[in-house]
């Protein structure tokens, strides 16, 4: 790979690297990807999966409703389904706080002019899911969303960005991004690979380029802890999350049923290392048996967490650098990036082309880090 | 939170017992976990009924039970903390130990999980047998000779002669033939695994296996000579071993002699020697290596069984097969250096007890070169198809996991990713071994570069009621 020369570097081979590179290829760009590790090795890999435009942050709900589009129309995509299975979201209250709460949610949605999030009763909600607790109150859905395979989508990804011309270099960690004339170089230790735009897809690892350019992010790592039983009879459609609880349950094709729902355990970002705390670990399998008692006699075969990016106010960095030109962040997805993986790779894609779409991607821009105007003029007064 | 205990003990079979009795008189607290109901492990199951006034009539293979009976006396006398019924299913990086304790209650069981932290730590978890993939392996009535022994020792299981067939080698499938000759059952047939000409290859290290370890070895020519002597039809150098059947076993078709033979079967015994159970030590991270003549992965430990962790140490058959009379001494020696490593004794005062210890390994040793080469594992590709499942929880085929080594998986845990090898509820314990084989022979790739399967908590499957059960040590 010495001394190469692409159109586009993509650093990360996450989902939304994968995503990245394959969109910006199909768009006639040459593109490059570079992976430290494998694909997917991190937060990919360790996805609860869901495709949620449920109880997003009003900013990410037109990315979430427009990427379930082409969550649909996967198989003609990238030649896979991903395992993409719509059978809604259910976000579920336990109580009349929970219950009142959701409410509000809905009129603030509706307020915003989306009619996707449904209020529905306990009747319906008994119909929806003859298996949980009798004391819930009601739920918040969504019936167009539902959850994918991580794991398959990574395959599938990688599969179509190769097909579609993408350089793909795993174990292929970058050393730096220097500025090359009107471009980019991008060092790594079997060579450089010079662009017109590198796209940083590093995930929780995303914020040392962005850092080296003088943007820094408030970024930290996260080890999100996901539960797996054995297979079951199929008792649970949809994903079910819980009002005042973190929860994320559904049942796989397979039978299986994955638990998560943003509970945490530790991490060293150095070593690429994390472990599960068990207290979290219980209080998570808690509330899954309090919604679905018949889970008591189900076994936990397996747990494991991922590494993610957090960043401080829950929205990911999307889009340019506001310091260095060609370079585009895509990055901090705070544990809620797969559902919006497929359309990032085209907003980038269209952002790099100067193709129109009608996405704003102002909410998530990094200057909203910068520190403020005034601040800025006394530090950099000299 | 409860006082951290000096020394955890993971396992209550030779070597976990000596270790625990070892530490306790050196004057440490030890905390003695074992999944067994009683003590004495895989070799020494059942070890206080079988000595004892059994009226099964079980005590006729009481001969395999040497040194049980001092061991578990010792126990018996030690006060050190055992708990039978503890099922460990994750240890921390700080050697807090987390277990499913399961007691009886009334009428029935209670499970609880605890959780206590270590200062040391000793795995004592023995060993497995190595899967052996066929066509038709995961079918109801093929199971481990290891398997079969298990029922012997627990139930009393003597199956019935006409339908048992045993298929593979090693000195497992020997002894088992020994204690059910013992009392008065043998196979309709013995399918002898192992490549022609093995004992040719091996012969040159016998005078030194005989001067090493002649008990060993006398005790292992007498099976032989048992084995001669069953009475059982022996087919050698058996190739494409295949079991059929409908809801369960029913036939077995394989080739020996140049012909293929086909014959009725309805409990088929199968063994290919025993490998160390890594899935504690890898849980732990700590450091393997492969062993090329066994074909698997072992803790890399020094001559006292430490670990890559100061802490750690494994005693027994988990760090490398090398049988019961040996496991013994290893948990000795592990726990004399637990007792200088906490400050119980110097230096100078555990050498003077280890060293001995060292020397008699060392010779023991010889024999188990000898054996290493005798019974090496079977090919993989003597018996395996294509449509062969690999991991028998996901039923990931043969061809599945080439296939994915093909499209750029170059390790387990990539292979994982790509065909669910591995997820199912024993966590790889059935496909990791042979996993690495297949891949490690389609790259090229030395097995210590292509890695072995990440081991996640719970080590085994834990209900969610009883996860919920958590109850802190007093």
């Amino acid at each position: 790979m010495t001394s190469a020369r692409s159109d586009m570097v993509v650093i990360g081979g996450g989902l939304i690297g994968l995503s990245c590179a394959h969109a910006a290829a199909q768009a006639g760009l040459t593109v490059t990807l570079l992976e430290a590790e494998s694909c997917g090795r991190f937060a990919s890999s360790a996805s609860a999966g869901g495709v949620r435009s449920l109880n997003r942050h009003p900013a990410e709900i037109p990315l979430a409703r427009a990427a379930l589009d082409l969550w649909r129309r996967l198989p003609e995509l990238i030649g896979d389904d991903g395992g993409f299975a719509p059978g809604g979201q259910i976000r579920v209250a336990e109580d009349e706080a929970g219950l009142a709460a959701l409410e509000r949610r809905q009129a603030m949605v509706r307020d915003l002019g989306y009619d996707h999030e449904r209020l529905i009763g306990p009747a319906e909600l008994k119909r929806r899911l003859p298996n949980l607790a009798d004391h819930c109150k009601g739920a918040l859905t969504v019936e167009d969303d539902g959850f994918a395979d991580p794991l398959r989508c990574v395959h599938a990804f990688r599969r179509a960005a190769k097909a579609a011309g993408v350089a793909l270099h795993e174990g292929c960690p970058v050393t730096a991004v220097e500025r090359d004339g009107g471009g980019l170089r991008v060092v790594t230790a079997e060579g450089d690979v010079s662009a017109q735009f590198v796209v940083n897809a590093a995930g929780a690892w995303g914020n040392r380029l962005a850092a080296a350019v003088g943007e820094p992010a408030p970024l930290r790592p996260a080890a999100l802890q996901m539960l797996v039983t054995e297979r079951l009879p199929p008792f649970v459609e949809g994903v079910v999350g819980c009002e005042g609880h973190k929860l994320s349950l559904k049942q796989s094709q397979e039978g299986s049923v994955i638990i998560g729902g943003g509970y945490e355990g530790a991490v060293d970002l150095n070593q690429g290392r994390t472990r599960l705390s068990q207290t979290n670990v219980r209080e998570n399998l808690a509330t899954a048996v309090r919604l679905f008692p018949v889970l008591r006699n189900a076994a936990l075969v397996r747990s494991w967490a991922g590494i993610e990016g957090m960043v401080d106010d829950g929205l990911p960095v999307l889009g340019a650098s506001a310091t260095t030109p060609g370079l585009v962040h895509a990055f901090g997805f705070s544990g809620h990036g797969f559902a919006l993986a497929p359309l990032v790779g085209r907003l980038v894609a269209d952002l790099c082309l100067r193709r129109p779409n009608n996405v704003a991607l102002a909410p998530f821009a990094i200057e909203r880090f910068a520190p403020p105007a005034g601040e800025r003029t006394v530090n950099s007064g000299r | 939170m409860t006082e951290a205990v000096d020394l955890a003990v993971i396992g209550a079979g030779p070597a976990g017992l000596a270790a625990a009795t070892t530490a306790a008189a050196h004057g440490l607290t030890v905390l003695l976990l074992d999944e067994q109901a009683a003590p004495g492990g895989q070799v020494w199951r059942q070890a206080e009924r079988i000595l004892g006034a059994d009226p099964s009539g079980l005590g006729k293979i009481a001969a395999s039970y040497g040194g049980a009976r001092e061991a578990v006396a010792a126990l018996r006398r030690s006060a050190l903390d055992y708990r039978p019924g503890a099922t460990v299913f994750d240890v921390s990086p700080e050697l807090q130990v987390s277990w499913l304790q399961r007691e009886a209650e009334g009428g029935g069981t209670r499970h609880a999980i605890h959780e206590r932290a270590a200062k040391g730590l000793i795995l004592a978890t023995g060993a497995m047998e190595r899967p052996l993939p066929f066509p038709g392996w995961t079918l109801p009535g093929v199971m481990g000779v290891g398997a079969l022994q298990t029922a012997l020792k627990v139930g009393g299981l003597r199956p019935d002669s006409d339908g048992l067939v045993l298929a593979g080698q090693g000195p497992l499938l020997l002894l088992y033939l020994a204690q059910i000759a013992a009392l008065g059952g043998r196979p309709a047939a013995i399918l002898d695994l192992a490549p022609p000409g093995r004992m040719g290859t091996a012969l040159a290290g016998l005078p030194q296996a005989l001067f090493g370890d002649p008990r060993t070895m006398i005790r292992g020519f007498g099976l032989l000579l048992r084995r001669a002597l069953s009475g059982a039809r022996i087919y050698r150098g058996v190739t494409r071993l295949s079991a059929g059947g409908e809801e369960s076993l029913e036939r077995l078709s394989f080739e020996s002699g140049g012909r293929t033979h086909e014959r009725a079967c309805s409990l088929l015994g199968v063994h290919d020697g025993v490998i160390p159970s890594t899935q504690m030590s890898r849980l732990l991270g700590l450091d393997h290596r492969w062993h090329a003549e066994r074909q698997c992965f072992e803790p890399l430990c020094d001559p006292d069984g430490r670990s890559s962790d100061a802490r750690v140490w494994i005693a027994g058959d988990g760090a490398g097969v090398e049988g019961a009379d040996l496991a013994t001494l290893r948990g000795t020696l592990a726990a004399l250096k637990a007792a200088e490593h906490l400050g119980r004794l110097s230096a100078a005062e555990s050498e003077a007890a280890a060293a001995p210890l060292r020397a008699r390994r060392a010779r023991q040793q010889q024999a188990r070169a000898f054996l290493d080469r005798l019974y090496a594992p079977v090919p993989l590709e003597n018996h395996l198809t294509d449509d062969t499942p690999i991991c028998r929880c996901e039923g990931v085929t043969a061809a599945a996991v080439r296939q994915a080594v093909e499209q750029g998986a170059g390790g387990p845990n990539r292979v994982k990713t790509f065909t669910r090898c591995g997820m199912g509820p024993c966590q790889g314990r059935f496909c990791g071994p042979s996993l690495v084989r297949l891949i490690a022979a389609q790259t090229g790739q030395p097995p210590d570069e292509t890695g072995a399967l990440r081991i996640r908590p719970p080590l085994k499957p834990i209900l969610l009621g009883d996860y919920l059960e958590a109850e802190p040590e007093p």
